[in-house]
């Protein structure tokens, strides 16, 4: 398992989230996660202007295994989606930290965050 | 852990799906639920399908057919009454795959079949998948349904899900064929009704308890309705017209036409038309009067019906003319999209 980077914040239902500025953030999946679904073949993602609510589906994933939906750990407008991964899902597992899903902006709210120790502790529980 | 039941008693493909997401939606933590259901002459479509190279939509729809998107992943299939669909649903904690497989390999086998699991999702007997199984979650809820074919009509079953030579390409999740068969292959006599009361009884044997029937009356109809609206809506049904490129070709007594469109986000951007047709100005032209229109057959050839009531062509009404010509083409590129329906 790849080991879990420092300077992220974390979610229970194992998003990562990357703090662009203050009000700005980036949101993933862990490794952990694209490791549980197994291979991802294809993504839905919102539209740029969307504005999402905290525990919104943000998009979801089809893997072989099963379709699964990603939340949102934020309250914010979505300003960009990563359409890379329309054509590439399958980045969500080889790179699950580089593959940003969508950045949102004007973040007002946010989900209470863990961060990497705790977050390690946690899948090391789960697994 | 407790386990319960229901039968639905409705053939409708977009109530029960409903119903399958109300019993996501409302099952408490420490219970499984196993929920039968039959549609009546339905494609099913995964989450993430493109309706129109996955199903001739406009046949199945126009012979009384239902085109339904369920919440799963995967492929296409066929339902009719000679089918049997289960789902089991229960909270993360008590969802175990191997587990819910096995109740469904317990109760064919309870009949004398020699069913086995085989390959990631399917159930097989003499290497002829009779289950197909696809999973989703919602909410820390967990959901695995499939299909068994009891008797299915196979000539259905293959003819909604061949589109004309896969012409249309896109992004969305490609159907695997895999050789299926019936049980009533293996035992003649078998019904949907004993296949219902085997899985019942299966499903008590594997979870160690009698499965409790859930009754209607504790069903709300309010929230059943409102999931029902979202699956039998067009947007859903049909989804939002992914990218995707089509190529349609037809002879013509005025020649040969192949024409190419790439759509993105459900808009045509571009158009590529190769002909011998006499009048090859007019077809280098006709890309240009169909890009930035809505990628839909009947958007396109709504577009194609305008020019050629457009006073420029329809001008004289001697069909042996250079207008009368282009008219022709026109109707019969529309006829040709009409006919390919997407």
């Amino acid at each position: 398992m790849n080991t879990i980077p420092k300077d992220l914040k974390y979610t229970k239902s194992h998003e990562w989230i990357r703090f662009i500025d203050e009000t700005t953030v980036e949101i993933g999946i862990t490794d952990f996660a694209q490791h549980a679904l197994g291979d991802i073949v294809f993504v839905n993602l919102p539209q740029e202007g969307d504005s999402v609510a905290i525990m919104d589906v943000l998009a979801d994933v089809e893997s072989v295994k099963a379709v699964s939906d990603i939340y949102s750990p934020v309250a914010g407008t979505v300003i960009e989606i990563n359409a890379e991964l329309l054509d590439a899902p399958e980045l969500l597992n080889k790179e699950p930290y580089e593959a940003w899903i969508v950045r949102i902006k004007d973040v007002e709210e946010i989900e209470e965050t863990l961060d990497s120790e705790v977050y390690e502790k946690l899948t090391a529980e789960e697994a | 852990m407790k386990t319960t039941f229901i039968v639905s008693d409705s053939f409708d493909p977009y109530l029960n799906l409903a119903l399958e997401e109300y019993l996501i939606s409302t099952v408490d933590d420490d219970t499984v639920i196993l929920y039968l259901w039959q549609n009546q002459n339905t494609v099913v479509i995964g989450k993430n399908q493109n309706c129109w190279s996955e199903c001739k939509v406009h046949e199945l729809e126009s012979e009384g057919g239902y085109l339904a998107r369920r919440l799963s992943g995967g492929g296409a299939v066929f339902h009719d009454l000679g089918n049997l669909n289960f789902t089991f649903i229960a909270d993360k904690k008590h969802y175990d795959v191997d587990r819910q497989l096995a109740v469904i390999l317990k109760a064919v086998q309870s009949l004398g079949i020699p069913a086995v699991k085989s390959g990631r999702n399917d159930i097989t007997v003499d290497d002829r998948k009779f289950s197909g199984n696809a999973f989703f979650t919602k909410g820390g809820k967990s959901c695995h349904h499939g299909t068994i074919l009891v008797q299915a009509d196979m000539e259905k079953l293959g003819h909604y899900l061949t589109v004309s030579e896969a012409k249309l390409k896109s992004k969305g999740i490609k159907s695997v064929k895999a050789r299926v068969a019936n049980l009533t292959n293996y035992m003649p006599e078998l019904t949907i009704a004993m296949m219902k009361t085997k899985l019942i009884k299966a499903f008590g044997e594997e979870y160690g308890s009698l499965p409790k029937r859930i009754f209607k009356k504790e069903i709300d109809p309010k929230q059943v309705e409102s999931l029902y609206a979202k699956y039998a809506s067009d947007s859903w049904k049909y989804g939002k017209l992914m990218d995707c490129t089509l190529e349609i070709s037809g002879q013509y007594l005025w020649g040969g036409i192949t024409l190419k469109f790439e759509a993105k986000n459900g808009i045509v951007e571009e158009v590529l038309a190769f002909s011998d047709a006499m009048d090859a100005e007019f077809i280098t032209e006709l890309p240009s009067k169909l890009r930035g229109i809505e990628f839909s057959a009947e958007s396109l050839s709504e577009t194609l019906k305008n020019l050629y009531d457009d006073g420029n062509i329809s001008h004289g009404n001697d069909e042996n003319n250079e207008n009368g010509e282009k008219r022709r083409i026109l109707k019969d590129i529309q006829e040709l999209i009409r006919r390919e329906g997407f």
